[in-house]
This record gives C-alpha cells, structure tokens and sequence, in this order.
C-alpha cells in the first residue's frame, strides 16, 4: 500500500491506484472531463494536470499510478496555470450558447471556468463552425460546436454496450464527434451517453429546453423497470408544472452503485415512468361510483371478517415493497396469497436488463409469496414451490370458492383474459382492485382504491441479487391517493388485528426480526446502496478490462 | 455498384499477417483504395466486416489519415509539397504555376478526370525541392525556371495529364548522396547497392546468433553509445534492456520507417539503396530482445521504400537470413511490413503502435511504456530506420569502434539531410561529432548564391531555429539540448538571408495545424490558434499584441499534452519570434515583408 501525500494531506492506497482516485479519498477534487471510473482512461482533456514533487512536468492526476512517498500538489500555481490553460484552449472554439444550453448550471466547463479559470479571454479568430442539432437516436441530441472531445460516449459506445455507434472523425481541429452516415444511436442503453457527457453537446430529447436544471429537485431511488433494482435519482418539479405540461417526473439519472448498476441505467427504464403523471387512479370508487376510503376499508373489512380465511384470496404483486407484502402475509394469514402471477419475460441482455419485469420478485420469495427461481436447486434465494401462484387463486376465484378477491396492480383481463375476468368479477362476492393507473380490472371490480406509485412511498425491494434496495420517497402521492402500506395498516386495525408499526422503517423492523433472511437489517444498514440479505451471493459487477 | 467479394481471398491473406483482424484496417483500406481508386462507404462497411468491427472505428481511420480518398479522383493524383523546406526553394510559386496550367485548384480534379491536385505536407523529400509526387513515383527539383535541365513545371503537368504514374514505369530519382561510409552511406551511392549480392553476407547478425547471448548483444551495442536517431536520442541498448525478462508474451520489434520530420529524408535512402543494411539490423535487435516477429511502419507516400524493403526481405527469407531457423540458429523472425497512410504523427512511436493496431493515429499514455506494453499489449522495442542500420556495423566491427567515431556520449555517424538553401542539399553521413558550420560550409557547399546565412534549423522542424551566429555547435544530441535546440532527426533546414521568419513561422504553424491528431485539448486548440493568427500576420492583418498572444499561446501548450507534438510544435513559435521579433515586428507594422526579405521566395 503505497503512501501518498496529496496537498498536505497523506493516504495509504493500494498499488495501482491513481492520483485522481487517491485524491478523491482525502476529499480532494481533481477536475475531470475525459477521466470517467467506469471507462478506459483516455486522458486527452489534460484538465487533471497536477504538480508532482521531484517532476518537471506537470502530470495528469488520471493516469498517474501512485508510488510511495509520492508527493502532490493539486493548488499550486504551476498546477493551477496548468488548467486555466486548458480551459482556455477548451473554450476557444467553444460557442457562447450557455444561456440556451440545455447543460448550463451543471456543466462542468462553467464550473470549472469558475472554479479554475476566470482568465481575460484572448481568443479573436473565427471558431470552428460544426453542426448544431443532429439527431443522433431517439433519444440523444448532439451539438458538435459544445462537444469537447473528451471521448467518454465514444469509449462508453466501444467498451460497454460494445455497439461502436460513434466516432471521432478527422484529426487536429477538424476532429468532430458524430455517428456513421445512417447510422442511429439506438441500443439499450443510448442515453448513459448523455449522462456522461460533461458538457451540453449531448442532450436528452426528451427534456431538452424543457426546466432549467436550477428549478429540479433531485430524490433517490430505485428503477421498478425489473428486477435489478438499477439505482436512480429522480429530477423532479413540483412548484412549476407550467415548465413540464404538469408532468412531475422530469428526467432521471443514473445513481451509482457498484455492486448493482454500476454508473449506468438501461433506457427501457429511464423512460419508463410516464405512467406516474399519467392515467392515474385520483378516487376511491364503489362499482364506478366516487366513494371515500371510509367506505371501502369499512366493506373491506367486514367482508373479510364474515368470510372463512379460505374463501379469501388476495393476488399481491412483486411491485409491492417488501414492507407491503410482509403486511399482506401477516393481515391476510390462512388466506390464499401469492406475489406470483403468470407473466411472459421480457427482454433482458447479459448486463442490466433482467427479464423479469418486476422489482421485488425476489422480496416476495423471500417472504414465501412466491415460487423458486426456476432452476435454483440451492434455495439459497429462497421461494417455496408450496406458494399457489396468482393463476391458481383467479382459478379459484373463478370457479365460485372465493369470497373476497384483492387483486393488487394487475390487470386480470391481461393476464387471463376478458371472459375469464368477467367470470371472476360474477363469482366472488367482493372483488377489491388497489392499484395506480386505470385498467380494464378497474371497469369490473367492485371497489377501486388508489394507491401510491412506487416513487411516491418509502419501503424496500429486494433485487435478484438479493440486494435489498430502499426506495425512498420522492415526493407525495397526488391528494386522495394513498401508499398500500397505509391502506393496509388500516385494514388491519379495522379488521382487528392492529399492527405494532406505523411507518415503514417500523414494519421492516417487524419483518426483519421475523424473516431469517432479513436478519439485522435496518434502514440505517441498508443506507443509500443497499446490502445483501443473509445467503445472497452479493455479487460484485465489473464488464471485463478493454482489450485492444 | 461495386462490389469487393474479388477481393476478399486478398483480404484474408492480408489479415492473416497480423496477430488481430483489426490490425489489418490500413492495408485493407489500401487494397480498396488501389483496385476502385477511393474508399466508398460501401468499402468502409465491407472493411467493417471483414475485420470484425463498428462502421465508426473504419471511418475513424479513414477520416484521419490524409492519403485515403472518400470520393472519386483523378486517374492520377499530383501531391504538392508546401511544407518549409519546398517553401524555401519556390514551392509557393511551383504550387501557382501547377494550378495555372491545370486550371484547377488544390483538392481539384480537371475536368476530363485526368489528375487530382492535392496539397500535401512534407513527402520527406526536400533534397530535390521543390517537389511534387506523381501517384507513386517523386519528381523534382521541379525547375521553375524553363529553360533548365531536368523536370519542369511543364513537364510535371504534362505527365500528371497523361504518363502513369506507377514506380514501374520510371528509373529511380538521382541520388543526393555525397559520402561513402564510414558506417550508413557505403552502399547508398551504388545504384545496385540494394541487392542482396551487392550487401554480401549479414557478418554481424551470424556473429551475435553464432556466437553471443542477446544480453551480450545488448551490452555492446550499449557500449557503442549508439542513440537513437529518431528523434529522442535515447539511447539503443538501454532502450532493448528494458525489455522484461521473463515474459509469457510475444516480444515484437517495430521498426519506425514513417519518416515524416520536414527536412528528413534519410530513411528512405537507407530502405530504397541498402535495405539489407537495415534487415541485417533488425535481425541482431531482434535476437538481442528476443523477438520473432518485426514490423516495418513505413509512411504511406514511400512506395519505393516498400517496394524495395519487400523485395529486399523476400531475397533475404529465400537465402536464409530471415523466416525459420535462420541459418541454422534455432532462430525465427518474421518481417511485414505495415504502411501508413499520411499522417505524420503515426512518427510518434506510441502512435505508430496505436496506427499499426489499426486505429487512428494516436499517441497513448505513458505509463505503460511500449517495453512493457507496446503493440497488442505486448513488450515492443520501436526503433529508427537509421538507430537499426547502425548495429550490423557495430556488431562487425566492435562498440569501440563505433563509439570512437562520435562524441563521448554519442557513438557513431548520423546521415545528416541538408536541406534549403545550400549549393548542395542531400544526404551526408558524417560522425556526430561536426559542427553545424563544418557541415554547412564544408559538406555542403554553402550557402547558395554566396548569400549570407540567416538561420538554421537543425534537426528537422520541430527543433527550434538557430542563428547564423549559434551555428558553431557539435550536432550530437547532447550539444544541441545544450545549445537550446536539439538533434532531433537529423534534418538541417538552412535559411538564407533572403528568407521571411514570418512566412517560414506560418509554414511551419500550418504543418503542426495539419498535423496534431486532435486528441489533447492543448494542442488540438493550440495548434490551429496559433496558426489562425500567424496566417492572420502574413496576410497582412496583424496585431501589435498578436506576438506576445502567440508567445503566451506557445507558453502554454508546453509541457501539457500526451506527446511532445504539442511542445514541438510550440517551439518555432517561440524561437523564431524571440530570436527574429524585430522582422515580426516590422511585418506586424506594415501588414508585409520587410524590405530585406522581399525577393525572399517563400510563398504568401
Ligand atoms: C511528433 C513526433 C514525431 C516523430 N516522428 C518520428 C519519425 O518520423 N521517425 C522516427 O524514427 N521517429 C520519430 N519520432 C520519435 C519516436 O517517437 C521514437 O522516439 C523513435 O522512433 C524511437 O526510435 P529510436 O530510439 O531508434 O530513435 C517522433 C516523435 C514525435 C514526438
Ligand atoms: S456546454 Fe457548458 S459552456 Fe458550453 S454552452 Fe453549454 S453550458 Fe455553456
Ligand atoms: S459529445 Fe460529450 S461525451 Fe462525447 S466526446 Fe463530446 S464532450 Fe465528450
Ligand atoms: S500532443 Fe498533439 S499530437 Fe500529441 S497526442 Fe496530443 S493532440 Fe495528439
Ligand atoms: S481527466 Fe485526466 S486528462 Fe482528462
């Protein structure tokens, strides 16, 4: 472990390490355009320039392996010349867009022309004229004149997603980023690009021109988009929904965590969150009717008190947070539960993606509310093959032996189709659907209560990994929508079987002490990344070293 | 529609030469460019496929180097040297008559498609400046004078209308060589010097396979103080020491022949009159560092230099001194060789690992250096055409020999390249251990026209300028870092008085613009800012605070960047404006020349 001092300050890291990542554990802030840690190190901005004792030349902090007894100034004066230098080369041809640069307020030219530039510009030749607006993908705008050249979407393209999309082509000044004549920059994953680029020639299509980026609020979470789990924050408004057509959720960007999703996000689950300002359920309703929810939990209630245990099914759903699921198994014991529901998979690569689509299948196998993973001999990730699936209690439900029917989100008539979901809206007595957006099963349950959206609750799901992952709460459900974990609490308190918490971080406490899985975890332990429960394999993902 | 499939038997022999598909892009690209006259898109996408890789790695490579066409041409292509050492001998006035009589502008083809003009940096041929090249074959001095002897204007643009332009069809250019011996020049005068029965046997090659171990080798050749005559200086054993020794990995040696320094021009004597000379050189570095397989990067414009090389190999594979088992040693080597595509800084030996790779031509981050990690990853001596034909000489006749030649720190001879004005410009093999105005006054012939000396570059154009005062310093690389310059390549470009420091600046800003590959913001910035307002000056628009701008732009591009391009290219600017400020000054002021330099003949 080599000691290095870096502006005063000394650290022991490993062999291998460099200056930058050294600095960056003393707190120390090297500026970066082309240095991204998931990315081959291309080290062409030379923005990262430091001094180092005993060397003439000013080295950069991102190629530079420690050695023992290093000694490094990052302040100094030459190191400090070194990057004014840089920027101003940087700005030279660069346009005066800022004002209508989707990137301004987050660029880190601005930034650091701020922190380390602020120099008397001198640049009085023509600039370099390029292309201003070319549709690269569906996604993904690009300004050639911003463009830096930094190269991190290329080596993102080459090295992650292995789609070689982009390129920079010429040499000198000439030298542009661009994509093959045709060609479109369309993989699973296109718009990471954006994300990483730290300038504004890369724009999301989608929330380009639209809010300034001073006006997002910013939450952490979860993507609910499978059962990866990838980390995010959510850019949100709220005090100005002229800037979004009303929309809350503005963008998302990835958050990182090295063990799940490293710096990335698929764009299947990026752009997957429209249904959360959209088509959402507002009211309670009795067959059609607005009602209230005093209405529906007391019917619920006495529904469930007059009927057997076994004549009670409730069809949950792997949407549902661990916190939620715990609260149906407890609330509905002796009724015939499952998380599980016939599903096709979707589609999934050999990196984020995971074919199944739902967040928390594995909390609910975890919680014994749903079957193995096919093929797990170990049981190591839990999942009993005792569990009826959803199929079995709709089938139930349809042949007259239930008398309450709670389907949790799904839509029955997707699932089983039209006649069947008919016949099990005639057959059981009471056919409850709790849920976010509209859907046929909304037209044929008897009562329809409107619940959170994932983004709008706290609670916790457990990706396929095992990881169990907090998501949160980015801002509140829309008024006279509640989270599932209230709804449910109340039911129990009505149905009289009060629960001791009321909140979730008291509910996972509960669950953790029952649960030998869950054994020890807190919402302190599982902090912002997570932590595996007991008997996963947390796996630590890395894609492979490029290879030239 | 064009269609490739005739090519792809071609091909996969082609990919077959190299360890991975993709290092096989330049020669593919070549073999399209050869047999449809461009690259189409439809041959970048069959290039892509060939070699396994994006659409966007092929026109990377083919947007970057300056050689491959994306459109139709000419049936011939006429490329103009305009770099400063043609410049200083009437480039700019060869550049305008050319375009007269063709009518057409560069980047032009004539209208019946009969020849392309294309504006081009140094060809690395400034012994007979001012040049041009005719498809594969150079032509000059093109005498601007019409009644002379030799290659006229009207000449020149008679065959690029209608003569091919193939090596085949024409001798070779005279020879500018003006020494024989003691160690590089031997052989470089006698016209059949290039065969193998001329060369004889490789001496010094069977005394090391025979009769040493490759550290002996090492350590001899360490003795004879032989640096490296690239352009670093660094010197050739230490370099092959620091190869690893224990290794589970392919050892490759990289021999630079992208000769591409404006005002160099020593390589291509060595590969087109005695390549035997350097394969023999090869072989004992070879062996030294344990390497079976050799690459030759030769610059794209030197058709001869491959031609010749190839054939040179296939004589000396046919009689046992290369392939299998060599001579009954036990040893292999293998040579290809690789050939660029224009683009000088493929020169820059990371570069040229990164170009052979099949990649744009950019240098990399040191660490890890080529020793360790060179080509495919791998541990790689890269050397100079010149620093490999030193060795067989060394090996035959002893370190001390070699080292007694030169200077105490440096071994041996260097072929020097004298270009500009002087009597004679041309190649001259002299010990290191001369003087700039020995070499000039003594070799050369002088300063042309009993004209007085201006300024010198010398050791090609990167080195910074020299006044006709500093010229009484040793030409090894020591005595020139000491006299503020360096050594560099050898390529002493001589300035008369008549020459204008501001138009000479220009060229010289114009050719690192051209140049730099792009990737450090310091010198992809730098190098056309710089040049913007150099050019600015000359065209008669310049700014008082334009010199101290220039100065502080050079300032700082120094000492920032992935190789010394940028510093390279920082240095003109910083040397010719601080030694010559008053005729900047003067320029700046009347927007012109000066009258002293007015006949001057460089271009505006
Ligand atoms: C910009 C640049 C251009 C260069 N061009 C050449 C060249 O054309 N030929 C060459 O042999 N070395 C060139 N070099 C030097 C090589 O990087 C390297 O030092 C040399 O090939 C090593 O061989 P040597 O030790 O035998 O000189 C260049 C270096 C730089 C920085
Ligand atoms: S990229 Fe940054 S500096 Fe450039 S215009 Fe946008 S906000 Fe301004
Ligand atoms: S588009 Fe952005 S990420 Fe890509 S090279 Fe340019 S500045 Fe870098
Ligand atoms: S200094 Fe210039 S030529 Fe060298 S790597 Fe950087 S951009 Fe390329
Ligand atoms: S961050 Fe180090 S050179 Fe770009």
């Amino acid at each position: 472990m080599p000691d290095v001092i870096i502006d005063g300050q000394e650290v022991s890291v490993p062999r291998g390490t460099t200056v930058i990542q050294a600095a960056e554990q003393l707190g120390i802030f090297i500026p970066r355009y082309c240095y991204h840690p998931g990315l081959s190190t291309a080290g062409n901005c030379r923005i990262c320039l430091v001094e180092v004792e005993k060397n003439p030349k000013l080295q950069v902090a991102c190629n530079l392996p420690v050695t023992d007894g290093m000694v490094v100034h990052t302040r100094g004066e030459a190191a400090e010349d070194g990057r004014r230098a840089v920027l101003e080369f940087l700005l030279a041809n660069h346009p005066l867009d800022c004002p209508v640069c989707d990137q301004s307020g987050e660029c880190d030219l601005q930034n650091f022309y701020m922190k380390f530039g602020l120099y008397d510009p001198r640049f009085h030749e023509h600039k370099v004229k390029k292309k201003k607006a070319v549709q690269l993908g569906p996604h993904v705008m690009l300004d050639q004149e911003r463009c830096i050249l930094c190269s991190r979407c290329v080596r993102f393209t080459e090295e992650i997603t292995e789609t070689g999309e982009l390129g920079i082509f010429n040499r000198g000044d000439r030298a542009e980023l661009a994509i093959y004549p045709g060609g479109v920059l369309d993989n699973p994953y296109s718009t990471n690009v954006v994300d990483i680029c730290p300038v504004g020639a890369l724009t999301e299509r989608e929330s380009r021109f639209k809010v300034r980026v001073w006006y997002l609020s910013s939450a952490p979470t979860v993507c609910n988009g499978c059962s990866r789990g990838c980390n995010m924050d959510m850019h949100f408004v709220l005090d100005r929904p002229h800037l979004n057509d009303g929309r809350r959720v503005v963008r998302v960007k990835p958050r990182h965590n090295p063990d799940v999703n490293q710096w990335w996000l698929c764009d299947a689950g990026r752009y997957g969150l429209g249904w959360i300002d959209e088509g959402r359920l507002g009211e309670v309703r009795e067959r059609g009717a607005t009602s209230t929810w005093d209405a529906a939990l007391a019917a619920i209630a006495r529904a469930m008190q007059e009927s057997d245990r076994s004549r009670v099914g409730v069809i949950a759903s792997a949407q549902l947070t661990c916190e939620e699921l715990f609260l149906i198994r407890e609330i509905f014991d002796g009724a015939r539960v499952s998380a599980a529901v016939p599903e096709e998979p979707g589609a999934c690569d050999d990196f984020l993606v995971e074919s199944d689509k739902n967040p928390n299948t594995q909390g609910a196998r975890l919680l014994g509310m749903a079957g193995p993973v096919i093929g797990d001999t170990t049981g190591g990730l839990g999942g009993s093959a005792d569990v009826p699936d959803g199929q079995a209690i709709a089938q139930a439900a349809r042949s007259g032996e239930l008398d309450v029917l709670w389907v949790f989100g799904h839509d029955l008539v997707e699932l089983f189709g039209a006649e069947s979901a008919h016949e099990i809206a005639q057959n059981v007595g009471l056919l409850v659907f709790s849920g976010t957006n509209e859907n046929a099963t909304v037209e044929l349950a008897q009562w329809v209560v409107p619940t959170a959206a994932y983004l709008e609750k706290d609670g916790t799901f457990v990706n396929c990994e095992g990881r169990v992952q907090r998501i949160g709460r980015v801002f509140a459900p829309p008024a006279g929508v509640r989270e599932d974990w209230s709804v449910l609490l109340e039911l129990a308190e009505r149905s009289g079987r009060p629960r001791d918490s009321h909140e979730p971080r008291t509910i996972f406490a509960a669950l953790a002490a029952a649960e030998a899985a869950f054994a020890g975890l807190t919402y302190e332990s599982i902090g912002t990344l997570g932590a595996p429960v007991a008997g996963s394999a947390a796996r630590v993902m890395s894609k492979a070293e490029p290879t030239p | 529609m064009i269609n490739l499939v005739h090519l792809e038997p071609r091909a996969r022999e082609i990919i077959a030469l190299y360890e991975y598909p993709k290092a096989a892009m330049l020669p593919l690209l070549w073999l399209v460019q050869e047999n449809e006259g461009y690259v189409s898109c439809k041959a970048e996408a069959w290039v892509a496929r060939m070699l396994g890789v994006a659409l966007a790695r092929v026109r990377e490579v083919v947007s970057f180097y300056n050689m491959f066409h994306t459109q139709p041409v000419g049936r011939r292509e006429l490329r103009v040297c305009t770099s400063l050492p043609c410049v200083l001998r009437g480039s700019g006035e060869l550049m305008r008559r050319i375009q007269r009589e063709l009518k057409i502008a560069p980047g032009e083809t004539t209208p019946g498609g009969e020849v392309t003009l294309t504006e081009v940096e140094c060809l690395c041929a400034c012994e007979m400046a001012p040049m041009a090249q005719l498809d594969e074959r150079f032509v000059g001095p093109v005498q601007l004078d019409a009644a002379s002897e030799g290659a006229t204007v009207a000449t020149l643009v008679q065959d690029a209308r209608t003569a091919p332009g193939r090596l085949e069809a024409t001798p070779d250019p005279e020879p500018y060589i003006y020494t024989e011996g003691p160690v590089l020049s031997s052989r470089l005068m006698d016209a059949d010097g290039t065969w193998l029965e001329a060369y004889g046997d490789y001496a010094g090659a069977r005394k090391a396979l025979t009769s040493m171990k490759p550290g002996e080798v090492i350590t001899e050749v360490s003795r004879a103080n032989l640096r490296g005559l690239g352009g670093a200086g660094f010197p050739a054993g230490r370099k092959w020491s620091f190869i690893p020794k224990a290794v589970d990995k392919p050892v490759y040696l990289v021999v630079n022949a992208d000769e591409g320094e404006p005002g160099t021009f020593k390589d291509r004597y060595i590969m087109e009159r005695d390549p035997h000379m350097l394969l023999e050189g090869m072989l004992i570095a070879a062996y030294a560092i344990g390497s079976h397989k050799a690459y030759v990067y030769i610059r794209g414009e030197y058709f001869l230099s491959a031609q010749r090389l190839q054939r040179a190999i296939d004589e000396a594979c046919a009689a046992g001194w290369l392939g299998k088992d060599i001579q009954g040693t036990g040893f292999d080597l293998e040579v290809v060789i690789h050939r660029g595509a224009g683009a000088y800084i493929c020169g820059e030996e990371t570069a040229l690992l990164t170009s052979l790779e099949g990649g744009k031509g950019f240098p990399r981050l040191k660490p890890p250096f080529p020793a360790i990690s060179g080509l495919f990853a791998c541990p790689t001596i890269v050397n100079n055409v010149e620093t490999l034909s030193c060795v067989p000489f060394i090996l035959r006749n002893g370190a001390e020999h070699f080292a007694a030649i030169g200077t105490e720190s440096q071994g041996g001879t260097r072929l020097f390249c004298v270009s500009g004005h002087v009597n004679r410009p041309g190649v001259y093999e002299v010990p290191v251990s001369v003087t700039l105005h020995e070499l000039i006054g003594d070799f050369t012939g002088g300063v042309r026209e009993g004209r007085a000396l201006k300024a010198v570059i010398p050791g090609g154009i990167s080195a910074k300028v020299l006044t006709a005062d500093e010229i009484d310093v040793v030409m090894d690389f020591d005595s020139l870092r000491a006299a503020g310059s360096m050594a560099g390549s050898g390529g002493v470009i001589v300035m008369d008085e008549m020459t204008c420091m501001v138009e000479a600046l220009e060229s010289a800003a114009r050719f690192f613009a051209d140049e730099s590959c792009g990737q450090c913001s310091p010198c992809r910035e730098g190098t056309g800012w710089v040049h913007r307002i150099v050019r600015r000056i000359t065209e008669g628009r310049g700014k008082p605070r334009d010199l101290d701008d220039l100065l502080a732009i050079a300032g700082d591009m120094e000492g920032k960047t992935i190789c010394v391009f940028a510093d390279a290219a920082a240095w003109p600017v910083q040397s010719y404006i601080t030694k010559f400020r008053t005729e900047f000054e003067d320029f700046v002021a009347a927007g012109r020349r000066t009258p002293s330099a007015e006949v001057a003949q460089c271009r505006t």
